[in-house]
């Protein structure tokens, strides 16, 4: 099938997502809730990309829209990309202690966390439910209740007898593998692994990056920035 | 068949109708007519809701459509002899509330008569679980259409041309939507049909209403659209909260079957229809169809992103189609009558009628059946009757909690799907909640978003992530902790969860506040950087509504709590410490307190005004804060003041008090302002004025009389003589014209002049004939003075030498005022006052000419008027009436319509005037154009209250000192709170029950011949046994705030705290 991604006419066979599409063709596009070897789940939201022209335009999950004929795709127009931030802040403001997410943030330059931290430790992405059901054949966890009160348990709270302690749920889970150490009550927004690859600015002027006007790009910037507001 | 001419006897019994006792009605009817064998005379039929909700329980009689509103158990027996005879029973019919006018029939009642009914009629002629009944009435009369020749793709282009639109909400084009259902999956593949009553909007409940009182119309509907998309399995998914609505379903299906109209080979055909009826699993989200198809297949109600669409896989992946109970309920009907008829109802785009379910503060509530493109202001009016009592609409909420809200001046949009979205809201499944001025516009925000935050499926994170982040930012504003930058964040993140939430739900949660924050903005600023809550409903930031609405922010429960306790010093304390005019206010205040106390919604409010007088009456006579502690050395920073009313005189004290050395400059020779020149003395007896006065004087203020700005100083001399701040409040003096002819000859005086010389006791000629012609305070004052005019003048005031000269009392006194007694400015008591002393009010009269002889009047000419549209003041406009002229005799014409500031001394010194001709200034902090000038009062209001005078002193006070101090002269808002809190009074059971019926203390008042002529105080004072009594109905709102919870439980835990200091 014919469609147009950023500007670029790709032929895609039948029975694609545009999430695949996107990384065949090497187009980043943010994911949380999504997996290869699961289904497709779309509630993470940070996959979203813009597609149609003009009046008709909309948001939708790459992980979940099947390509169609002639369809055009805007992997990070500029809504995209304020609500991948918004959501970002969103989910690192209920769990910052996901390095998963504070790793996300400094890619994305998410540069302020405006509402208040619950120090939760899950984002409901439903990766452990899923690989418990889907990989593990065992469907021990299911989301419990909705809303403001939902959570993810074994039926009735009880251990499972289902569960064969296989750890899958922990292996994939975004929220408590890795934690993020560098955050403190007053600024949830960590930034710093990710700087630690990147050329570290010991002033403005000494980084190529900023040489080059590519202001904001290492993070150190945006982590300097973070910590006036 | 001849027509049956039996009278039948109709039992509105929906779910609403037995909640209201429609079922002991029923029940006996049914034995009165068993006992007295009345069978063949009477029938009786038990039916659905006829969506009038509000006046059940209620009886119905055909043939003529009597109609019995809220009908007592007491009232069958009557009814039915009565219909038995042929007699009607008028007490009993329908009448609007406040109006004696009788509605005899259903088609009369303008609830009634205004709507469309191509729906909800039916529900009348049946008794919802009987199929012959439905049968006999036409039903099942479009499914015998199809069934004879099923042709599928006719049905289809049938709905098309008929452009019915779902009901559901969203309005997808019936036809298409069952057109890509049959094409979906070729013919081969299984298909489902569902049927969605799972209608969980507070607030609306058009769709059970439906299932109960018309249940085969939605199983004809459902097997018609069966046939249409090659489905032979229908599920109604129906919320398990409606019984009734289950049962009369399932009685229908039974029903059905039995008939061989669903089953196998329905009525010999080829066709089959089989028929599920699935109970909701109770939440919201059960309502959008991904969730509701994963509810249906046992899974937990998670909705799924779409594509794929259910229409192509739905249940199990099999195609499935999904439609609203009221749009199924439109099939039989379109089928029956044929598209052509059908769209003759409607307009373009949205044909038909759309059921809404019209509730909150409107006259008439109920279920409302009205065609697209009828206005919003149609139903409200026309149908809903308008606001209740004298509150204005403030705006319309549609489409449940994923709606919006409508604001008033859009009331005219005409209602089709495509309006709505245009104006931010929805059309939803139907709900309308009326809102009016006593409904916060943040706290409907929060109470929607909290509600979503709780049936959000949680599936995807702007939803689940982001209703919650919304509820606790706008639960800040509503409890007073919002900040500034919340605004624009709100924004933008209701846009995010617009735009990329996951279904329906999550995409409309945030339309309460985008809709919210696009009209009516200005509320949300208000409580979070003023501080207020406009409709005193937010009660972490009033507290008490009383002490909120205080201008003067006077702790008045607190102050009341302290009387129920006996406790009067403590709470004369309370009083003074906001109030340097508290003996006055306590008379003559108009106690916004009062029209916003909790105890007046459905009772009397608490008297306050006269539990405040009680309090200050005893200080008087107990000698208790007569005078207050002057400071013992002034920092010598001088300031003056221009005008000694309450706003000067209250501006100074609080300066004094603070250590500052005030001069006050009087003009004339009395101090006192409009308390001793305008309110006369049988309001404010010049004792009580004289005894606030001492004590405000005691503060250590210098008072110049006799001194006059423009004349005896100007403002640059005051500068000069080292006056570091001035405060002007000269008030507002002088009387308008009435700008026609002869205005100004002998015997027509300005209102204000008239009412000063006679409360200063100068000598005027009234003449025997006197005539007023205005409708506020100072007209009915100056007609119950002059009543009063040979009265003995106050000793304080009038020496003997002028009793020679007294003005004398004359014979009658007329006031003339342009609108009605509804409209009339002037205080209710006032009125009724002037009216029992033997005033005579000439409504709906205004002048048109005056009749002047050798310079002198002789008589005055009148028009009479009729109301007209509401203007710009809220009140109904006058419009004269043609040819209705009248001449009056006059020997005095005293205009009395408004007065407004004389300016004249204050041009040239660099202050800007508005076109009232008042003084401009910031209202938050009395500053002038002119730097270190500052103006309250009358003189910026134009004229106004006493407490709102007060209120602007104070506030100058503070600006004036920020400014001389060198500070940014800027008001701090906070939110409303006592400073401390009393512990509620102990009542017995049987006390408890005495104070719930007790109603509102009266004071004593002078009978009219005891005070016509004289200037005695006509309000007497409470007694001290009514004043407790009065005190313990307080509701005691402030308590329920968290701090004052707090409070309660210290008190529990039995500390020895009594009461808990801030």
């Amino acid at each position: 099938m014919n469609i147009k991604i950023d500007g670029i006419r790709v032929d895609i066979p039948e029975g694609f997502t545009l999430l695949e599409a996107a990384k065949f063709l090497g187009i980043e596009i943010p994911t949380l809730c999504w997996h290869e070897g699961l289904s497709a789940w779309g509630g993470c939201r940070l996959c979203v990309v813009e597609i149609g022209e003009g009046e008709r335009k909309k948001m939708v999950t790459s992980c979940t829209y099947p390509v169609e004929e002639g369809i055009v795709v805007h992997t990070a127009s500029e809504k995209v990309v304020k609500s991948r931030k918004m959501i970002l802040e969103l989910l690192i403001a209920q769990c910052p202690t996901s390095r998963t997410l504070q790793d996300l943030a400094s890619k994305m330059g998410v540069i302020q966390v405006r509402f208040d931290p619950k120090w939760e430790n899950c984002i409901y992405c439903g990766l452990c439910v899923r690989i418990c059901n889907e990989q593990m054949m065992a469907r021990a966890i299911g989301f419990v209740n909705r809303g403001n009160k939902l959570e993810i348990s074994t039926p009735f709270d009880k251990n499972s007898e289902d569960c064969r302690k296989c750890g899958g749920c922990i292996y994939i889970c975004p929220a408590c593998t890795l934690r993020c150490q560098g955050i403190n009550q007053d600024n949830v927004l960590c930034n710093a692994c990710y700087n630690s690859l990147q050329p570290t600015c010991i002033s403005n002027e000494d980084n190529y990056n900023c040489w080059m006007g590519l202001k904001n790009e290492c993070g150190t910037c945006s982590k300097e920035e973070s910590k006036n507001i | 068949m001849p027509e049956d001419k039996t009278p039948c006897l109709v039992f509105s019994a929906g779910t609403c109708g037995q909640a209201s006792g429609a079922n002991d009605i029923i029940r006996l009817a049914k034995r009165y007519i068993l006992e007295k064998k009345l069978h063949d005379q009477i029938h009786l039929r038990i039916t659905g809701c006829l969506g009038f909700c509000e006046i059940e329980p209620l009886i119905l009689i055909e043939p003529d459509n009597y109609i019995y509103p809220g009908i007592n158990a007491g009232d069958v027996a009557d009814i039915i002899d009565a219909t038995i005879k042929g007699e009607v029973i008028e007490e009993l019919f329908y009448r609007e509330d406040g109006s004696n006018m009788k509605y005899p029939t259903a088609k009369d009642i303008p609830f009634i008569r205004n709507q469309t009914q191509l729906l909800l009629e039916n529900n009348q002629k049946l008794d919802p679980i009987r199929i012959f009944n439905y049968i006999s009435t036409g039903g099942y009369a479009g499914f015998e259409k199809v069934i004879s020749n099923p042709d599928p793709d006719g049905i289809i282009n049938e709905i098309k041309e008929a452009e019915l639109r779902g009901r559901g909400g969203a309005g997808f084009p019936t036809g298409l939507k069952w057109e890509i259902a049959k094409k979906a999956g070729g013919n081969s593949l299984q298909k489902y049909l569902v049927c969605n009553a799972d209608e969980g909007d507070p607030g609306a409940y058009m769709d059970r209403n439906l299932l109960e009182g018309n249940p085969h119309s939605i199983i004809e509907g459902m097997i018609i659209a069966g046939i249409a998309i090659g489905a032979d399995k229908g599920f109604i998914y129906v919320r398990a909260e409606y019984p009734l609505a289950i049962k009369h379903a399932s009685i229908a299906r039974r029903q059905a079957y039995d008939l061989g109209i669903l089953g196998k080979n329905i009525l010999e055909s080829q066709i089959d229809f089989d028929l599920e009826i699935i109970r909701g699993a109770g939440a919201f989200v059960c309502g959008e169809e991904t969730a509701l198809i994963k509810s249906i297949e046992g899974e937990m109600a998670h909705p799924k992103q779409r594509p794929p669409y259910p229409v192509n896989q739905g249940i199990w992946g099999y195609p499935t189609c999904i439609n609203n109970v009221e749009t199924l309920a439109n099939v039989p009907v379109i089928i029956g009558k044929g598209a052509r008829e059908y769209k003759k109802v409607g307009i373009p785009g949205s044909r038909g009628t759309k059921i809404f379910s019209l509730v909150g503060k409107i006259k008439n509530t109920g279920l409302v059946e009205v065609p697209f493109g009828t206005t919003l202001r149609e139903i409200v009016y026309k149908i809903g009757g308008g606001p209740q009592g004298d509150a204005r609409l403030k705006a319309i909420q549609t489409g449940g909690p994923s709606g919006g809200c409508i604001p008033e001046k859009m009331f005219d949009l005409p209602i089709d799907y495509d309006s709505l979205n245009k104006a931010g809201s929805i059309m939803g499944s139907g709900g309308m909640i009326v809102m009016d001025e006593h409904t916060c516009m943040v706290d409907i925000a929060r109470y929607f978003t909290k509600f979503l935050q709780e049936e959000s499926c949680g599936k995807c994170s702007t939803c689940r992530e982001g209703t919650q982040r919304i509820t606790d930012i706008v639960t800040n504003i509503t409890q007073g902790r919002g900040k500034s930058e919340d605004l624009k964040l709100l924004e933008e993140l209701g846009q995010v969860m617009k735009d990329a939430s996951m279904c329906g739900l999550g995409q409309t949660a945030a339309n309460p506040l985008l809709a919210t924050l696009k009209y009516f903005k200005e509320e949300y600023i208000e409580h979070i950087e003023k501080k207020t809550c406009r409709a005193v409903v937010c009660k972490e930031i009033i507290s008490s509504p009383c002490q909120f609405s205080c201008p003067i922010d006077t702790e008045v429960s607190v102050y009341v709590a302290l009387i129920a306790h006996k406790r009067y010093e403590e709470a004369l304390e309370i009083i003074k410490k906001e109030n340097p005019f508290a003996s006055v206010l306590a008379r003559v205040c108009h106690h916004p307190c009062e029209s916003w106390c909790k105890a007046g919604e459905g009772g009397d409010p608490i008297a306050i005004r006269d539990l405040k007088r009680f309090v200050t009456d005893y200080g008087i006579k107990h000698k208790l804060c007569q005078t207050t502690e002057p400071v013992k050395k002034t920092n010598g920073i001088k300031i003056a003041i221009v005008g000694s009313g309450p706003s000067g005189l209250t501006c100074g004290f609080y300066l004094a008090k603070k250590g500052y050395e005030v001069t006050v400059f009087e003009k004339e020779k009395v101090i006192g302002g409009m308390l001793a020149m305008g309110i006369p003395e049988y309001r404010l007896p010049r004792e009580i004025l004289e005894y606030d006065l001492n004590y405000i004087r005691s503060a250590g203020i210098e008072i110049k009389t006799n001194t006059a700005l423009g004349k005896d100083f100007t403002i640059d001399s005051l500068f000069e003589q080292g006056y570091k701040a001035l405060f002007l409040a000269t008030g507002s003096h002088k009387s308008l014209n009435l700008g026609i002819k002869d205005e100004h000859v002998e015997g027509v005086l300005p209102g204000m002049k008239a009412l000063a010389s006679l409360n200063l006791g100068e000598k005027i000629d009234l003449g025997k004939r006197v005539g007023i012609i205005g409708g506020g305070n100072t007209a009915v004052d100056a007609a119950r003075r002059i009543l009063r005019a040979e009265a003995s003048e106050s000793v304080a005031m009038v020496d003997a030498a002028r009793r020679v000269l007294r003005t004398t009392t004359p014979e009658s006194v007329t006031i003339f005022y342009r609108r009605t007694i509804d409209e009339i400015p002037a205080y209710e008591e006032e009125v009724e006052g002037a009216q029992e002393e033997g005033i005579t009010i000439e409504f709906l009269t205004a002048p048109k000419r005056i009749i002047a002889e050798n310079g002198k009047l002789k008589a005055c000419e009148f028009l009479r008027m009729k109301l007209g549209e509401v203007d710009e003041s809220g009140r109904r406009r006058p419009i004269p009436i043609r040819g209705s002229e009248f001449i009056v005799e006059l020997d005095t014409l005293i205009v009395s319509i408004s007065e407004s500031p004389d300016i004249s001394f204050l041009q040239d010194t660099g202050l800007e005037f508005s076109k009232w001709g008042t003084v401009v200034i910031d209202p938050g902090t009395c500053l002038t154009k002119r730097e270190g000038v500052f103006a309250g009062g009358d003189l910026v209001t134009g004229p106004n209250t006493v407490v709102n005078a007060v209120a602007s002193g104070k506030i100058a006070a503070e600006s004036i000192e920020q400014y001389v101090s060198g500070k940014e002269i800027k008001r701090e808002y906070k939110i409303t709170r006592p400073s401390r809190y009393i512990e509620p009074v102990e009542f017995s059971e049987d006390q408890m029950a005495e104070l719930l019926t007790a109603g509102r203390s009266r004071m004593p008042t002078l009978s009219p011949e005891k005070r016509k002529y004289n200037l005695i105080e006509v309000c007497q004072g409470l007694p001290e046994e009514l004043a407790t009594q009065e005190a313990k109905r307080c509701l005691r709102c402030e308590l329920e705030t968290e701090e004052g919870k707090l409070f309660l439980d210290k008190l529990q835990e039995n500390k020895p705290l009594t009461e808990v200091q801030k």
